[in-house]
C-alpha cells in the first residue's frame, strides 16, 4: 500500500510541472505566472510567429537528418564491428565510449574550434577560386549531432545483435541464400525494432539539444535556442503553448508507434 | 560469442561498413579533441580568442575554477545518488507490485516527461520554486522566507526531476528479469520481506542501478542549462565556466584547458567506476548493453 | 555651462583622451563635452521624411541581433509588411557575448546593436562594415546629439549610427525595500546586509565590476590592478548574498523574487510602467552612461535589407514609436519632438543634471582588459 502511495507521489512530482506549463498556456495575460483568465490567443500567436515556426522547422530538419544519418551509419558500423576482431575493433569500442562520455558542452566547444580552424584555413583558397565560403549552418549542427547519436545507435544495435538467434542465420545459409538475401530476410527484420528505437532516440536527442547547437548553429535558431533565450527574457505564454503542442504531438506519436509496432511484435 | 561471420568474410565489406562511422569519429571527435588539447597550451589573444604559444599557464590557472570543479564533483554524484534513491522504489513498484495490465501504461507515463522540452520543464521549476510558488504556499503555514530557487537545492531538485526516467528504466529492466520464484523460495525459507529484499532482490538489481547511475552521472557532469536556469548563474558547474570562457571572457586557451581537465576527470572516474562497481562480469555486461 | 555649444566628435575624443590621461578634471571634461546637460534636446528644423527608393527589390530575411526588450514589435511587423523581409531577431545578454560570437565567425547577422565602447574594437578586428550614409536617407547627422554619435565614427569613417542612449543604475521594489538607497555604496552594503538574497547584478564584467569600483569612488573604467583587486574582494563578499547573476532581471523583478537589480534605463521604464512601486536609482557616485549603435557586421549576407531596416528604425515617426515602447531616450532631436511629453519629462529617461554629471562612458580598454574578464569569471565561478 505504501508503495502505491509512493508511486502516486512520484507521478504527481513528474506531472505537476508539466500540468503547470499546459495550464498557463491558456492564460490571457502577458506574463506566464500571472493568471488573467482563459484564452487560446497564445496558440494562435505562437503558430503565426514566423520566428517560432522557422525555429520549429529548423529543429525538425536537423533532428530528421540527424536521426536518419546516425541510424544508418550506426547500424552499418555495428554490423561491421560484429565481423571485426583485434586492435582496430578495440579502437572503435574506445571511440564509441568516448563519444558518449564526452559532455555535450565539450563536443560543442571542440567542434566549434575545429570548424573555425578549418574554415580559416580553407576559406581564402575557396574565395580565390571563386567558390562560396564555408560557414557554420545546419550542416555543422547535424554533423555534431550525428557524432553523439551514432555511438548510441551502435550500442543499441549491438545489444540486439548479441541477443539474436544465430540459428536462423545458419539455417538461411544452409539453404544457400546469398549473404545479402540472408541479411535482408533474416538479419534486418530482427534488427528492425532496434533500428526504430535508434531513430526515435536520436531524433529526440537531436530535437532537444541546446548546448551543441548553441555553439555551432551559426545564424540558425533552433527551437531549444529560441526557448532558452525566451526563458531568460521572461516568457510569455507563447512558449507554454509551443511546449504543450510539442508534448501532445510526441504523445500522439508515441501512441501511434505503440499501435504500429504491435503487429510486428506479434509476428515475432 | 558466436560469429555472424559466414554471411561474408570479405574484409572489404567490413571496411565499407565501418568506414562512414570511422570518418565521423575521426573528423568530429578525434580531430577536435586534438585541437582542444593543442589550444590548451596556447595564449589568449589581445582582444580574446586564441594566439599560438606553448605555455602551461592555462593548466597552472585551473585552481581559479576550483569552485566550479568542486560544485560539479559534489553535486553531480549527490544528484545521481538522490535520483537513484527516488527511482528505485518506483522501479520496484512497477516491476514487482504493479498489475501486469497497468504496467505498460505506468511505464510509458514515466517516459513521457522525458519527451517534453527539458528547458520548459526546468522553466516550470523556476515558477514552482520562485517566491510565487512553493515559498508563498508555505508562508500560509507560517514558514516564511524560504528560498530555494538559485541555490544548490534547486539544482538537485532539477537533477532528480530531469533524470528520474533515465534511472527508472534500467532498474526496472533488471528487476523485471528477476525470477520471482527466488523471492518465494526466500520467503519459504523464513526470510522476512526486508531480508529477502536485501539478500536477493537488491543484489540482483544492482546492474540496473549501475547503468542508470552511470548515465545520469555522465549527463550531470556536463550540465550547463540546469545550473544556469535553476542556479541563477550562482551555482556554477564546469559546463557554465566553459560557456563563460568561450562566450564571455573569450579566453579560448584557458577554456580548452578546462575542457581537457573535465574530460580527463570523467575518464578517470568512469574507468575507476567500471573497475570496481562493475567488476563483476554479469553486472558489467548488463551495464554496458 | 556649455549648453549651447555643440562639440565635434574629434574634439570629444580629444577631450576624452585628455580626461583619461588625467590632464583635465572630470568636471572640465563633462562641462566641455556637454555631458552635464540633462535633456539636451537639440534644436534644428524637422526635415521632411526622405523616401527610400527600392523597397520592392528587397527580399529574404534580415538577421537582427539586439538586446532584450529593445524594439516595438509593431514597427518590426510593419517593416516586414512593407518590404516582405522577415526579421529574425536574436537577443544577447552582453557586448562580450556579441564580440565572442563575431570573433568565432559566421554568425550570419545582418544588423547588430553594439554599445559605444565596442566599436573601435570591432573596427580593429575588421569585423564591421563602414556605413554608406547615402543608403540611410532618414539618418540626419545634424539632428543628432553629437556627444552620443562620436564613437560611431573612426578616422572620419562612419561605422555605426546611434540608436538610443541611456544609463546604468539600479531598480528597487519600494514595496519591500524601505531603505531608500541613493548610492552604489548603499547598493552593495544593503546586498551584504538586510537585502541578502534579493539583489541581482549583471552577468558581464563592465557594469558589475564598474559599479563595484564606484563603491570605493574609483572610475567606472578603472584598469588599475589594485583598485580592481578591491572591487573583486567586494564582489566576492557580496556573492553569497546575491539572488542571481543575470542580465535578464525583468522576470525576477516582476514576480517578486528579486527586490533590487542593476538595470538599464528602458528596463526601468518598462518595469515602472507596469509596477509603479519599482523605482530607478542612479548611484550618486556615478556609473555608466552609454550609447547603442546600429552597425553591419563584415560579410553580412543581406546588406540591402540591413540598410533598409536601420533606415526604417531611424525614421523619426518610427523611432518615436520605438521610444514609447522600450523607454530608452533617443539621440535624435527629430524623434524627440514626436515623443510624448510624459516620456520627455520622465526622470528615468532624463535623470537630474547633478546625477548625470558623474556618469562615464565605458571605454574600449575596459571592454578588452583580460584582467577584468578573468575577475568576472572568477566571481561567477566562486
Amino acid at each position: 500500500m505504501s508503495m502505491r502511495l509512493y508511486a502516486v507521489f512520484i507521478y504527481i512530482f513528474l506531472y505537476a510541472p508539466i500540468a503547470l506549463i499546459a495550464f498557463f498556456s491558456f492564460n490571457a495575460g502577458r506574463y506566464a505566472m500571472d493568471w488573467q483568465g482563459f484564452s487560446l490567443d497564445w496558440y494562435g500567436k505562437a503558430f503565426t510567429n514566423p520566428i517560432i515556426t522557422k525555429a520549429l522547422v529548423t529543429s525538425l530538419i536537423i533532428a530528421g537528418c540527424t536521426s536518419v544519418i546516425a541510424t544508418t551509419v550506426g547500424t552499418l558500423c555495428a554490423l561491421g564491428l560484429e565481423r571485426m576482431r583485434g586492435s582496430l575493433r578495440q579502437l572503435f569500442d574506445a571511440l564509441i565510449y568516448i563519444a558518449i562520455m564526452v559532455p555535450g558542452v565539450v563536443i560543442g566547444i571542440s567542434t566549434l574550434i575545429a570548424f573555425v580552424t578549418v574554415f580559416d584555413a580553407v576559406n581564402p583558397a575557396l574565395e580565390a577560386i571563386g567558390m562560396a565560403r564555408l560557414q557554420m549552418g545546419l550542416w555543422t549542427v547535424i554533423a555534431a549531432h550525428v557524432l553523439f547519436n551514432l555511438a548510441v545507435v551502435v550500442l543499441i544495435i549491438r545489444a540486439r545483435l548479441a541477443g539474436m538467434d544465430r540459428s536462423l542465420v545458419e539455417a538461411s545459409e544452409d539453404l544457400y541464400a546469398t549473404p545479402f538475401a540472408t541479411f535482408r530476410q533474416v538479419v534486418l527484420p530482427a534488427l528492425m525494432p532496434s533500428i526504430l528505437a535508434g531513430l526515435l532516440l536520436s531524433f529526440t536527442f537531436s530535437f532537444e539539444d541546446f548546448i551543441i547547437a548553441f555553439f555551432v548553429a551559426g545564424p540558425n535558431t533552433t527551437l531549444p535556442i529560441y526557448v532558452f533565450s525566451s526563458i531568460r527574457r521572461g516568457v510569455t505564454p507563447e512558449i507554454n503553448a509551443i511546449g504543450t503542442t510539442v508534448l501532445l504531438t510526441s504523445l500522439a506519436l508515441l501512441v501511434l508507434a505503440q499501435f504500429l509496432l504491435r503487429p510486428s511484435a506479434k509476428a515475432r | 560469442m558466436p560469429q555472424l561471420a559466414p554471411i561474408s568474410r570479405s574484409k572489404t565489406v567490413t571496411a565499407l561498413l565501418v568506414a562512414p562511422a570511422g570518418l565521423f569519429f575521426f573528423f568530429l571527435l578525434v580531430l577536435p579533441l586534438i585541437v582542444v588539447v593543442i589550444y590548451s597550451f596556447g595564449a589568449r589573444a589581445d582582444a580574446g580568442g586564441y594566439a599560438p604559444a606553448f605555455t602551461l599557464d592555462n593548466y597552472a590557472n585551473l585552481p581559479a575554477r576550483g569552485q566550479a570543479f568542486f560544485n560539479t564533483l559534489t553535486l553531480a554524484p549527490l544528484g545521481t545518488l538522490l535520483t537513484a534513491l527516488f527511482a528505485y522504489p518506483l522501479a520496484y513498484f512497477l516491476a514487482v507490485k504493479a498489475s501486469p495490465k497497468s504496467r505498460t501504461l505506468l511505464l510509458v507515463l514515466v517516459i513521457v516527461p522525458f519527451w517534453t522540452s527539458q528547458l520548459l520543464r526546468y522553466y516550470a521549476w523556476i515558477m514552482i520554486l520562485g517566491s510565487k510558488g512553493i515559498p508563498s504556499w508555505l508562508a500560509y503555514l507560517g514558514i516564511s522566507d524560504l528560498r530555494i530557487i538559485n541555490t544548490p537545492w534547486a539544482v538537485l531538485i532539477g537533477a532528480v526531476y530531469g533524470f528520474l526516467p533515465l534511472m527508472v528504466l534500467p532498474i526496472y529492466v533488471s528487476l523485471e528479469k528477476l525470477d520471482k520464484r527466488l523471492l518465494e523460495a526466500s520467503a519459504d525459507l523464513g526470510a522476512n520481506s526486508w531480508r529477502s529484499f536485501l539478500q536477493v532482490t537488491l543484489p540482483l538489481s544492482l546492474p540496473g542501478v549501475a547503468t542508470g547511475s552511470m548515465l545520469v552521472f555522465i549527463l550531470l557532469m556536463g550540465e550547463y542549462i540546469l545550473p544556469q536556469l535553476l542556479g541563477g548563474g550562482k551555482v556554477f558547474f564546469i559546463g557554465n565556466a566553459l560557456v563563460d570562457l568561450f562566450l564571455q571572457s573569450r579566453n579560448w586557451p584557458f577554456g580548452a584547458a578546462v575542457s581537457t581537465a573535465l574530460v580527463a576527470i570523467m575518464f578517470v572516474t568512469i574507468v575507476i567506476y567500471m573497475r570496481f562497481v562493475l567488476s563483476r562480469g554479469d553486472v558489467r555486461r548488463a551495464a554496458l548493453v | 555651462m556649455a549648453d549651447d555649444k555643440i562639440i565635434t566628435p574629434q574634439k570629444f575624443i580629444e577631450e576624452l583622451r585628455r580626461f583619461q590621461k588625467g590632464s583635465v578634471t572630470r568636471r572640465h571634461f563633462l562641462g566641455v563635452t556637454g555631458l552635464g546637460v540633462a535633456t539636451a534636446v537639440l534644436g534644428g528644423a524637422m526635415p521632411g521624411l526622405k523616401p527610400r527608393k527600392a523597397y520592392a527589390a528587397l527580399s529574404g530575411t534580415v538577421n537582427l541581433t539586439t538586446w532584450p526588450n529593445y524594439h516595438n514589435q509593431e514597427n518590426l511587423d510593419a517593416f516586414t509588411k512593407k518590404t516582405g523581409v522577415t526579421i529574425n531577431m536574436n537577443v544577447f545578454g552582453s557586448n562580450e557575448e556579441m564580440l565572442a560570437k563575431l570573433q568565432a565567425g559566421s554568425t550570419g547577422w545582418d544588423v547588430f546593436v553594439p554599445t559605444n565602447y565596442t566599436i573601435s574594437t570591432y573596427k580593429g578586428l575588421d569585423l564591421i562594415e563602414p556605413l554608406d550614409l547615402k543608403l540611410l536617407p532618414n539618418y540626419d547627422v545634424a539632428s543628432q546629439d553629437q556627444r552620443f554619435t562620436s564613437e560611431g565614427t573612426i578616422d572620419g569613417t562612419v561605422y555605426a549610427v546611434p540608436k538610443n542612449w541611456g544609463t546604468t543604475g539600479f531598480v528597487i521594489n519600494t514595496k519591500n525595500v524601505t531603505q531608500n538607497p541613493t548610492s552604489w555604496k548603499e547598493f552593495w552594503d544593503l546586498t551584504k546586509g538586510p537585502l541578502s538574497g534579493r539583489v541581482m547584478v549583471h552577468d558581464y564584467q563592465l557594469t558589475t565590476i564598474g559599479n563595484a569600483l564606484k563603491y570605493f569612488g574609483y572610475s567606472f573604467n578603472s584598469n588599475d590592478e589594485k583598485q580592481l583587486a578591491e572591487a573583486e574582494k567586494l564582489m566576492l563578499e557580496a556573492k553569497p548574498h546575491l539572488f542571481a547573476i543575470n542580465s535578464d532581471y525583468q522576470p525576477s523583478m516582476r514576480n517578486g523574487d528579486a527586490w533590487v537589480s542593476v538595470a538599464w534605463t528602458g528596463d526601468a521604464t518598462q518595469l515602472h510602467r507596469d509596477l509603479p512601486e519599482i523605482q530607478y536609482v542612479l548611484g550618486k557616485e556615478g556609473g555608466e552612461i552609454w550609447t547603442d549603435y546600429f552597425a553591419i557586421p563584415k560579410g553580412a549576407a543581406n546588406k540591402d535589407a540591413a540598410y533598409a531596416l536601420i533606415d526604417w528604425l531611424l525614421t523619426p515617426e518610427i523611432n518615436a514609436k520605438e521610444v514609447q515602447a522600450h523607454g530608452y531616450p533617443s539621440t535624435d532631436a527629430r524623434t524627440n519632438k514626436l515623443v510624448s511629453k510624459e516620456m520627455l519629462e520622465n526622470p528615468i529617461l532624463y535623470p537630474a543634471k547633478d546625477l548625470l554629471t558623474n556618469l562615464e562612458f565605458g571605454a574600449a580598454a575596459t571592454l578588452t582588459n583580460p584582467l577584468r574578464a578573468e575577475i568576472m569569471a572568477r566571481f561567477k565561478s566562486a
